[in-house]
């Protein structure tokens, strides 16, 4: 029997010396290929339990196994990060003085490859995505539903086999919120990847196959 | 063909977004590195000069006294140096600077009539002075900035003194220069029986003698029959006088006040953007971009600042030194050519000062939380 892709156990994650508690022992095992939403008040833990999942931070105690490597342990982070997962944030986080299709190739700048491949590996994910007339533009260029989209984008810059989202529809209309959602979905079961969605929005966490609420750090049974 | 986006045309992009930031920081370090160019160019040419102005005379060997500034050398000593065997010729000299209008002054040289110094001038009017009389000869761009010609006078200390040549030297310091008959000068220096020192022209080098063997073996000789004066070789005194010590002081005591301004220039320009650009360096560190990329990034920034502002500083310093050479108070000691090694050293500490000034900020933005740094507000 293979090993899930993902093995939480009994994390904990503290700050502020402890007076805040973020997780409170949290364990779950996620399969590779799963489209999973986490809900939550705001402050519950979910969008920590994401950024330990996706390596962006450690956790006070606890391990998160990846493919059954520990993460920050076996497995560096940096590294992990790059090649590994794609985060999609709510506020898209796009760099502002980049266009559109450099931003999408602003990760690739962190593995091996050369500047076209780079290029056009970047034109081919913007156009999948709909974007085809939107490539040399800047952000502030973009409407927010365009932005995301470009977002997703660079989340995909490197073959993640696992891709994050923090609120991805947070910051969007219902129509783009719609659009969004069933771009990612079909990204998920187009190439088979773990999709691991936050939101507080009921309707996206009951669409998601399998939903997990957390309540003051701890998985609600 | 789709936008490309290369390493280091992202840290470009980076600084052009805050364009009039980084043009200040470039003009800051412009202004240091051409304050350098400038400065230790200026100080370099003079000493420059002052090597070609004893090779082409043909001056092997300068004796002086102790002290380059003190002109006691007694006149009565040349019988007792050119009585040394080595030596072919040698002739008294005076040299002393002295006001010429209130805002010019110019290099005043005093020789004998028959100097063989006088063999590497060329006249483009007249000829030599004679002893005795007050007469003088004029370099050409002296001549040219007093409007002067041969037949006018120059009044000096109050006395008039005829200008019997016009001519132009090897060297800027001779162009810009007064020479006079040696005992005119020492009266107007009241210096009577004095000499700033002599200026030795030796005999050629036997075959299979090195000319610095040859040379240390003259100077030996010299200083044997001149108790306490310095024989010294023409080369080691254009470059060690003390004129040429304190221009190369001042050069580069000046240019490392400028530098030090132009390094917290970049420094502060860093570290602001830096501090603005926290979530960003969130952003790219949660994407997979390691530590050291980041820093990396920070530090090409940095150091794109100081390869640019070399260039800029080069033609500052460049064009500085142009300016004073069209100035009557300076032409006659400042040249604008400039050496490969000076402007390459030039670039070298400007590159070297971004990156120097980089460092903190760039370890600071590595080393940010990526979590905490996309927290930023």
């Amino acid at each position: 029997m293979s090993s899930p892709q993902f093995e939480v156990r009994n994390l904990r994650k503290h700050y502020d010396d402890g007076r805040i508690e973020a997780l409170r022992g949290v364990s779950l095992t996620i399969e590779a290929g799963e489209y999973i939403a986490i809900s939550g008040a705001s402050g519950s833990g979910k969008s920590t339990l994401l950024q330990l999942l996706g390596g962006l931070d450690t956790a006070t105690s606890g391990e998160v196994l990846f493919e059954g490597a520990t993460l920050g342990k076996t497995v560096d982070l940096d590294t992990y990060r790059a090649h590994r997962v794609g985060f999609i944030f709510q506020a898209f986080y796009l760099l502002p003085t980049l266009r559109a299709i450099d931003n999408v190739q602003v990760p690739m700048l962190a593995v091996p490859g050369d500047t076209k491949s780079r290029a056009e590996r970047a034109e081919a994910l913007l156009l999948e995505l709909g974007l085809a007339h939107r490539l040399n533009q800047y952000p502030n260029e973009l409407s927010a539903g365009e932005r995301q989209r470009v977002a997703i984008a660079r989340a995909l810059a490197n073959h993640p086999s696992v891709l994050l989202a923090d609120e991805p529809t947070g910051n969007l209309d219902s129509v783009n919120s719609a659009r969004i959602m069933e771009i990612l979905t079909g990204i998920q079961k187009k190439r088979g990847m773990t999709l691991i969605i936050v939101t507080h929005e009921n309707d996206i966490a009951h669409a998601a196959p399998r939903h997990i609420r957390i309540r003051d750090g701890r998985i609600e049974a | 063909m789709p936008s490309q986006l290369s390493f280091t045309g992202f840290a470009w992009k980076n600084l052009w977004r805050r364009r009039l930031r980084t043009l200040l920081t470039l003009c800051g370090i412009g202004m240091a590195i051409g304050a350098f160019v400038a400065l230790v160019g200026f100080s370099r040419s003079f000493e420059h000069e002052w090597q070609k102005l004893y090779s082409s005379s043909g001056t092997d060997i300068a004796v002086v006294d102790k002290n380059f500034m003190n002109t006691a050398v007694n006149q009565s000593l040349l019988g007792k140096v050119r009585a040394v065997p080595l030596v072919a010729q040698a002739e008294p000299m005076i040299f002393n600077i002295m006001d010429i209008t209130p805002d010019v002054n110019a290099l005043m040289f005093g020789w004998l009539e028959d100097s063989y110094e006088f063999n590497s001038l060329t006249f483009s009017s007249g000829s030599r002075f004679h002893n005795g009389k007050p007469e003088l000869i004029l370099g050409e761009l002296l001549a040219k900035s007093q409007n002067k010609k041969v037949g006018d006078t120059i009044e000096l200390e109050g006395s008039p003194f005829t200008v019997t040549g016009i001519y132009h030297g090897g060297t800027a310091l001779e162009a810009g220069a007064i020479i006079m008959p040696l005992d005119q000068l020492q009266q107007l220096s009241s210096l009577q029986g004095k000499v700033s020192g002599f200026h030795v022209h030796l005999r050629p080098a036997p075959s299979g003698e090195t000319t610095e063997h040859y040379l240390k073996r003259a100077q030996l000789q010299i200083e044997a029959a001149l108790p306490g004066l310095n024989a010294q070789p023409a080369a080691d005194r254009a470059a060690n006088n003390q004129f040429v010590g304190l221009a190369h002081a001042v050069a580069w005591g000046t240019s490392g006040i400028a530098l030090l301004m132009g390094i917290l220039g970049i420094a502060n320009t860093m570290a602001m953007s830096v501090f603005e650009r926290t979530r960003e360096i969130g952003i790219l560190r949660a994407i997979g971009w390691k530590a050291w990329r980041v820093l990396l990034l920070i530090q090409v920034e940095a150091t794109v600042l100081g390869f640019v502002g070399g260039f800029i500083g080069i033609g500052f310093g460049w064009a500085a030194l142009y300016l004073l050479s069209t100035l009557p108070q300076t032409a006659s000691i400042v040249s604008t050519s400039l050496s490969w090694d000076h402007l390459i050293e030039a670039m070298a500490i400007s590159v070297l000062s971004g990156i120097l000034a980089g460092a903190y900020p760039a370890w600071r933005g590595s080393h940010l939380s990526p979590v905490e740094a996309l927290h930023h507000e």
